[in-house]
């Protein structure tokens, strides 16, 4: 058979009446437009989300509390203090992969600098941590070996607290107030970190930095930090580095439900998951636009047969089998939703690309999304397609031929 | 006579629809036989049952009883694939209302046997081309059937019918739809064509478009009533009919 011909054939017919052929095309552009849409948003978000974690140091690996389990009355909580200053010398040698060990504490409290004031989270950190979070001072420094030796009262703002509080001033060798519980401190700018905006649930720049020491002992009174970030030599080595600390830990502490240790690439992988999760939610809600386009294209297919039913008797009078009536009518519909297919892609594309860049969010049209949406619409038009060509397919001649 | 040159066989075929409890014996017992090259016409009043024997004759339809042979073979064997390809290669319809494609040009809907036959495009094009120029329409290839005359149409769809050079054209009252003069010319266009040997079964109510035939099978209730063969009159050159009964 001549495909090339009958597909000829099939554009013939769906150009002979262009507006019902425009409104079946729009049903099928509409879904595929939508589920390529759906898909970009997701796996747009996706990307943000795993380019902000890795933006954070992908070898970063965090050391946290445990829980304490609920029952015989107790309230499940965080265990508290567990992690010295001193430990985190000894974690050190837990692995030879580890590059820096950095306790930190953090609380919150409020900044003033003459008539303004700021919420802000105060870290307690070393001066590795600025490697560690891959997070860097603009002007000024950050916080130095010296500084926690002797817990001086230094801070480092981040852009928005020292925008906030200073405007266009240089904060740096200014003196804030920082209140912490019920007591204030005076503590004297040295640097402003660059801007790093939100970073998974964090904010980076509406925080102070200041010396670990100066944090725990001055302003919370205890010897305990709430854990450590490690940042490993790279990322291939962050899983075993996680066991070892572990093991590591667990003989220091006698009991392993006392602590977490969590690499980035944990997190990673349970957001991943989820937003995984939802880009399929999105894609399937999409799909039903697609599948009512598809019953769209059987309607209009119906429709055509029947009033084309003297037309399949001539062609029937003059030689077309079964498999040719078949063919003329399954390629229409197909045609009809492949290039519906084509155009809603181009649509969608456009639609995701816009949206995108509303949100801010990176921009992304996966291949796969592409062939499933074509494949999917060619196959809606096949299925759609197949009980309006087999009924003209089977149609008696003879009647058929009669027919007004 | 030898059976090999009989194009059509009619051996007791009866046709009986059902129209829900009530049966309708459309054909009963109809017995004839064509030769190849022969003109015949089909004649009978309305409701008579030349329709559906055309139907039948046309391998669009299948006797409920008795046989049809075409070129020997037995019709009411044949699958309906098969029938499609008879249908396609050795019989050539004309409708009375020409039955023309209206999206297509005359040169598509003269090639459209061919591509169900699966010939190639450039050999459909020449084809076509020869069939439209037989009919006296070659310069009118790329119209569309709205463009032309009802006569024209006629002539295209002759010209669908006998592009694949068929064993038969069957003709179902192919002037009904046309005026007088535009129906002789059609008319002389069928004698041209039997006069170059093509076999032609005209199906009409028109005594006058049945006596272009040199025989005709009268029907009257679904059965024949009688055959009519024309015998020229020497001296006047005006045909006779010659009544045999059935």
């Amino acid at each position: 058979m001549n495909l090339k011909e009958f597909i000829r054939i099939a554009f013939h017919s769906l150009s002979a009446n262009k507006l019902r052929t425009a409104l079946s095309l729009l049903g099928i552009i509409i879904g595929v437009a939508s589920v390529i849409t759906m898909v970009a948003i997701g796996t747009g978000a996706q990307e943000q989300v795993t380019g902000q974690i890795g933006a954070m140091g992908s070898n970063l690996i965090t050391v946290s509390p445990g829980f304490s389990r609920g029952g015989g009355g107790r309230i499940s909580q965080d265990i508290a203090d567990v992690f010295t200053l001193e430990m985190a010398e000894a974690i050190k040698n837990a692995s030879p992969n580890i590059k820096h060990v950095v306790p930190t504490s953090e609380t919150s409290g409020l900044a003033v600098y003459r008539g303004n004031n700021v919420r802000v989270r105060i870290s307690g950190v070393t001066p590795e941590y600025q490697e560690v979070i891959n997070h860097y001072p603009l002007v000024g420094r950050y916080v130095r070996e010296q500084d926690v030796a002797n817990s001086e009262k230094v801070t480092v703002l981040g852009s928005e607290v020292a925008s906030e509080l200073f405007g266009p001033e240089n904060p740096v060798g200014q003196s804030i107030r920082v209140v912490i519980g019920d007591r204030s401190y005076s503590l004297r700018v040295i640097g402003v970190m660059e801007s790093k905006g939100q970073v998974m649930m964090a904010n980076y720049d509406n925080r102070i930095y200041v010396p670990i020491t100066m944090l725990i002992k001055r302003g919370l009174k205890t010897r305990y930090v709430d854990g450590y970030s490690i940042e490993a030599a790279s990322r291939d080595v962050a899983k075993s580095v996680v066991q070892e600390v572990e093991v590591f830990m667990t003989r220091m502490l006698g009991d392993a439900d006392r602590f977490r240790v969590m690499s980035q690439d944990t997190i990673l992988e349970t957001v991943s998951q989820a937003t995984g999760t939802l880009t399929l939610l999105l894609g399937a809600i999409a799909s039903i636009a697609l599948l009512v386009g598809g019953i769209g294209i059987m309607n209009i297919m119906l429709v055509t047969v029947s009033e084309r039913t003297r037309e399949i008797g001539i062609r029937k009078a003059i030689g077309a089998k079964r498999k040719h009536i078949l063919m003329q009518f399954l390629l229409e519909a197909v045609l009809l939703s492949g290039l519906g297919g084509i155009l809603g892609l181009g649509t969608g594309w456009a639609g995701g690309y816009w949206l995108s860049r509303g949100l801010g969010w990176p921009f992304s049209v996966s291949p796969v999304a592409v062939v499933i949406a074509i494949g999917f619409s060619v196959c809606i038009g096949l299925f759609f397609g197949i009980y309006p060509a087999s009924k003209a397919a089977s149609l008696d001649p003879v009647v058929a031929l009669r027919y007004e | 006579m030898n059976n090999s040159s009989k194009v059509f066989i009619a051996d007791g075929i009866d046709k009986v629809y059902a129209m829900g409890d009530v049966k309708v014996n459309a054909l009963r017992d109809i017995s004839f036989s064509i030769q190849t090259g022969e003109y015949v016409a089909i004649m009978g009043p309305s409701g008579s049952g030349k329709s559906t024997l055309m139907h039948i004759m046309g391998c669009l339809d299948r006797p409920t009883s008795g046989s049809l042979y075409l070129r020997g073979k037995d019709i009411g064997s044949l699958s309906d694939g098969e029938l499609a390809e008879i249908r396609n290669t050795e019989i050539g319809f004309v409708f009375q209302n020409f039955n023309l494609l209206p999206n297509m040009s005359i040169l598509e809907n003269v090639e459209l046997p061919l591509l169900y036959a699966g010939m190639p495009a450039r050999e459909r094009r020449t084809r076509a081309t020869w069939a439209l120029e037989v009919v006296g329409l070659a310069d009118r290839l790329r119209h569309k059937p709205n463009e032309i005359s009802g006569g024209q149409k006629q002539r295209v769809s002759i010209a669908r019918a006998m592009v694949n050079q068929p064993a038969i054209l069957l003709a179902d009252e192919p002037t009904g739809n046309l005026d007088t003069a535009t129906g002789k010319e059609i008319m002389a266009l069928f004698d041209e064509l039997n006069a170059k040997g093509n076999t032609i079964i005209l199906v009409t109510h028109e005594r006058d478009v049945a006596e272009h035939a040199t025989r005709i099978i009268y029907i009257l209730d679904g059965r024949i009533e009688h055959f009519e063969f024309r015998i020229q009159d020497e001296e006047e050159h005006v045909p006779v009919w010659e009544v045999v009964e059935a």
